[in-house]
């Protein structure tokens, strides 16, 4: 059992690492040396926990599935360089304290390029 | 329920600690299952008392678990290091939420308020009120102050608010 859970985990974060590209099942199974009895079944497990999609496809004349993350993984990129993550002061930072968003320059630095890429949207987030 | 977060994601939020050497750290944490501050070290080079300040760093967020055991011979504690990557979801929604907080009110603050700027890099601008009361100079450079067209950071801001409520499903 345990190592069952533990190859959903393996298999989910696999699956999650493919995006919208999604994995072959048979590949999928060869990367987590499983059997492909022990495979198919974690993939409807997961399948039925709402957690990827399989899809059939037909691959070197043989019909087989490909799995899809059905959520997207959770994504930190729309804050990753927004100074307030992570920031030393946040505890102190508030509308009228003394540190504060309104006058922070960190942030304001950041709003700034913001504004850039907003005006020049070739340089992407 | 099982986690869905990307090595993309985790190397990202290692960087977020702020050194590269959380990202030695976790790189060498998420291969194994549980792993000692001193092997974590000598896997990784990175001096100690480095690896467990960054360690606890990742504990009080709950990235990583610990489990404490005693050294048959020398009766020391041996801390045992795990990663918790079902907290790595949580943390990324809490921070998020952190974030929007903050961006909520700079931008309340801009809507409502007028800007004036001497344009003078290096010198900061003044609202309205504050213009008044230093007669239309900068505080700063002398120079008149004239007034700033705050519209764009106003719009990009929106935008940034409304990407993070719909990410957080707001």
């Amino acid at each position: 059992m345990a190592r069952r859970n533990d190859l959903e985990h393996k298999a989910l974060h696999l699956i999650a690492n493919t995006g919208n590209q999604g994995v072959l099942q048979s590949e999928l199974w060869r990367n987590l040396d499983a059997s492909s009895r022990e495979g198919s079944r974690i993939a409807i497990k997961l399948e039925n926990k709402g957690l990827v999609r399989r899809e059939r496809e037909l691959f070197s004349g043989r019909w087989t599935y490909r799995l899809y993350p059905k959520r997207q993984p959770a994504s930190i990129n729309s804050i990753v360089n927004c100074p307030c993550l992570m920031c030393p002061d946040d505890s102190r930072c508030g509308a009228w304290s003394t540190i504060s968003p309104n006058d922070c320059e960190k942030l304001t630095e950041w709003i700034l390029i913001l504004v850039q890429r907003e005006t020049n949207p070739s340089g992407e987030t | 329920m099982l986690p869905l977060v990307d090595d993309e994601t985790l190397v990202k939020v290692a960087e977020a600690f702020g050194s590269e050497e959380a990202v030695r750290i976790i790189d060498v944490l998420k291969e194994v299952d549980e792993t000692t501050d001193d092997q974590i070290a000598a896997q990784t080079g990175i001096r100690l008392n480095f690896v467990r300040k960054i360690l606890y760093k990742l504990y009080d967020h709950s990235l990583v678990a610990l489990r404490r055991s005693r050294d048959q011979n020398t009766g020391w504690f041996i801390f045992h290091w795990r990663l918790q990557p079902d907290q790595l979801e949580g943390f990324i929604l809490n921070q998020k939420r952190r974030v929007l907080e903050k961006l909520e009110i700079r931008l309340r603050y801009e809507e409502n308020h007028d800007f004036y700027y001497c344009y003078t890099i290096g010198c900061k601008r003044i609202p309205f009120e504050e213009a008044m009361e230093l007669v239309f100079r900068c505080p700063t450079c002398n120079k008149p102050l004239m007034h700033f067209d705050n519209g764009k950071i106003v719009n990009a801001l929106t935008k940034k608010v409304e990407q993070l409520r719909k990410e957080l499903g707001e």
